[in-house]
């Protein structure tokens, strides 16, 4: 058994799973990158050179392909929300602070930043770094070649202290937009939520068509005791993006966190999201839906790490796979012997609508502490066919009744969604995705 | 209405109807009767369209249209009815969205406007007092966590939202105590008028106290061995379907 009492992150990686041409392509696609950003510290130099640039035979990268990331990276297109004729709020009738990025860039002019008591809200570029949380600190970025790099190049995103006992009026949204050809966009958000402090926060990322490049969001936040964070996550990505998403929640005693992954559009999606439950009674609570169709791809890997006792953590993720799509799932649950009555949840249920639709989902538990309740559960099938008939013999449509089922599979999730209006829009896109009017249109 | 001829069908390997004949004019009930596996329930299923059953033999024509060219759901927008012998539950689906979507698709056929909420509403609640369905019942998930008793009675609340000619009642009375036979066969009587005929299939005769049928026939073996009045229920009642097997065979 390995040493517990010394912090770790499962899967740390060892050299012997570096692949030569891996680390090659890796390290070419680094000097690319040097060429056309510039580099926000070099901390992570050694890091970059050592971890293993994911390849298939690393755990955590499995099932994830990432021979398409090596692509090349141009100049990038410095533009604004207007002029890449983007909506600055994409969400209609939300009302709602927010922060909008471009291709990477902060677009002021798009922005409305919420000037509040008791709370800091920038752009991270406005921030000297002695006061941003410090490089290194997000465990992944020790890890992870990809959260590495983040860790170099990231020179911007959201920073965000909410004071203690402070709440903010309305929701916050981070809007991030991609266009153009071979962009690479990273951002950083860092947050800190005070003690009793509460935040809605929307992530919302989208790209234009006929864009080609990549995404790279890292999220690091902080909940005080007895705080409050909802974090609703859209990625409605058109074109050929690679994205990728880090989190990392740190929690305290008594704090409720509520993540919501959503995954409309994206031809190759990664997110990790990653919670430490630090201080008795904390909750985790993180959910996510992903339809991917044609040969979209998305991939979910979780871990819960309970360090301390009586914390709860529930996770629901549920996915309908059409096309030649492929999804992933991997959700880790980590009880430490100190953590005793964790109560641990989670559930991973997939619909394969085309047999040549792919999942593969692993749900890996280590608990090392003895009076607890972890569950955990996992199916992958296809539409109920008994239902399909019951609804067509009622004289409702066949694309209706799938519409009608694949409602009642999504909306146990979506209706948790912190706000309203990104559940409906939510709704909305998925239903021009996969053209589902016919029976939302029953309801009106 | 409906007018049944030489029908065959079969599942996988197994040939279920062997050439059944039956017409049913508008206004009338029939009842099938017949032992186990004799075919009542493939019959039932051949009728709404269920794809698991190959039709290898003979034709249906409802309302004078070819019944077997149609796919389930315009099957049901012509005004053919399954009421399930066991129905499905559908987690996360309100029984009244569910309806209102099954409402609006016959509306579509008939080149109607969308119901509107209030009259759908009301149109809702008159129904449901037919068969006694709550308004907690009405707004739950369809038929999930429901009584066997209760599911049987949401079939003929959605019979009566959608008013067809023809209702096929496929053992709607197995497994119902009897009060909730009571509460169905009212529920059905009350439907019954000169437009709209009725198929029930049943294994016991004891429905037939309740909803009186104009005709009777015996299913053996995929094939109807014997029609007649009510009192051919009765009949089978005292003797059993022993003695119409060994007819059939001679």
């Amino acid at each position: 058994m390995r040493d517990l009492s010394k912090p770790q992150v499962m899967d740390r990686p060892r050299k012997s799973t570096q692949n030569s041409k891996a680390q090659e392509a890796g390290r070419k696609w680094v000097e690319q990158l040097e060429k056309q950003l510039e580099a926000a510290t070099s901390q992570f130099d050694e890091a970059l050179a050592t971890l293993p640039v994911p390849h298939r035979r690393v755990e955590r990268w499995k099932y994830t392909p990432v021979n398409g990331w090596w692509r090349a990276i141009g100049k990038r297109a410095q533009i604004t929300a207007k002029q890449a004729g983007c909506e600055p709020c994409p969400i209609p009738g939300l009302d709602a602070y927010r922060l909008v990025f471009v291709n990477g860039e902060f677009d002021a002019e798009a922005s409305d930043l919420p000037v509040y008591p008791g709370i800091v809200c920038s752009p991270l570029s406005l921030v000297p770094q002695t006061d941003q949380a410090p490089r290194g600190s997000n465990s992944l970025e020790q890890e992870d070649w990809f959260a590495a790099l983040n860790g170099k190049f990231a020179k911007e995103g959201l920073f965000l202290r909410i004071g203690d006992g402070i709440s903010l009026d309305r929701p916050l949204l981070v809007h991030h937009h991609s266009t153009g050809e071979g962009c690479a966009a990273f951002l950083r958000h860092d947050i800190e939520i005070g003690v009793n402090a509460e935040i809605k926060l929307i992530h919302w990322s989208t790209a234009s068509q006929p864009s080609r490049g990549v995404v790279n969001i890292s999220t690091k936040a902080t909940v005080g005791s007895n705080g409050r964070f909802q974090l609703d996550k859209v990625q409605d990505e058109e074109g050929h993006i690679q994205h990728m998403a880090f989190e990392e929640i740190q929690q305290a005693q008594d704090s409720r966190v509520d993540v919501y992954t959503m995954t409309i559009r994206g031809q190759w999606v990664r997110n990790d999201a990653s919670f430490r439950l630090d201080g008795k009674g904390a909750h985790a609570e993180l959910n996510g839906i992903y339809l991917p169709d044609n040969t979209e791809f998305v991939d979910n890997h979780t871990t819960v790490d309970h360090r301390a006792a009586h914390c709860t953590s529930s996770e629901h993720y549920k996915g309908i796979l059409y096309g030649k799509s492929t999804g992933v799932f991997n959700g880790k649950v980590f009880v430490r012997p100190d953590a005793q009555q964790t109560n641990a949840y989670q559930q991973n249920a997939n619909i394969l609508v085309s047999d040549q639709a792919t999942m593969n989902a692993k749900p890996e538990l280590e608990i090392y502490a003895d009076d607890v309740k972890c569950s955990h559960g996992c199916t992958i099938g296809q539409f109920d066919e008994e239902a399909l008939f019951y609804a067509q013999s009622r004289g409702v449509g066949v694309d209706a009744a799938k519409a009608m089922l694949v409602h009642a599979f999504i909306d146990e999730i979506l209706d948790g969604v912190a706000v309203h209006e990104v559940r409906l829009e939510v709704n909305h896109r998925l239903a021009e995705k996969h053209q589902w009017t016919e029976w939302s249109d029953h309801l009106e | 209405m409906l007018k049944i001829k030489e029908l065959q069908a079969s599942i996988g390997e197994a040939q279920i109807l062997k050439g059944l004949n039956l017409t049913i004019n508008p206004g009338e009930v029939h009842a099938i009767m017949g032992p186990n596996g004799s075919g009542k329930s493939t019959l039932a299923s051949v009728l709404a369209g269920r794809e698991d059953y190959e039709v290898n033999g003979g034709g249906v024509q409802f309302n004078g249209e070819d019944l077997l060219e149609m796919d389930a759901t315009e099957r049901a927008r012509s005004g053919l009815f399954l009421a399930f012998q066991y129905p499905v539950e559908i987690p996360g689906v309100s029984n009244i969205n569910f309806m209102r979507a099954a409402v609006n698709g016959k509306r579509e056929h008939q080149g109607l406007e969308p119901i509107k909420g209030k009259e759908f509403l009301d149109m809702v609640k008159e129904k449901a007092k037919l068969v006694e369905l709550d308004g907690r019942l009405r707004n739950r998930s369809v038929n999930e966590g429901f009584s066997g008793g209760e599911k049987k009675r949401n079939e003929i609340f959605q019979m009566a939202m959608l008013e067809p000619n023809l209702a096929i009642l496929d053992e709607t009375d197995s497994g119902l105590d009897i009060d909730a036979l009571r509460i169905v066969s009212e529920g059905v009587n009350a439907m019954r008028s000169p437009e709209r005929s009725f198929l029930v299939i049943t294994h016991y005769q004891r429905l037939l106290e309740y909803i009186v049928p104009d005709f009777v026939h015996v299913l053996v073996d995929g094939r109807i061995v014997r029609s007649g009045g009510k009192e051919l229920a009765l009949e089978l009642e005292e003797k059993g379907y022993d003695w119409i097997k060994e007819d059939a065979v001679a």
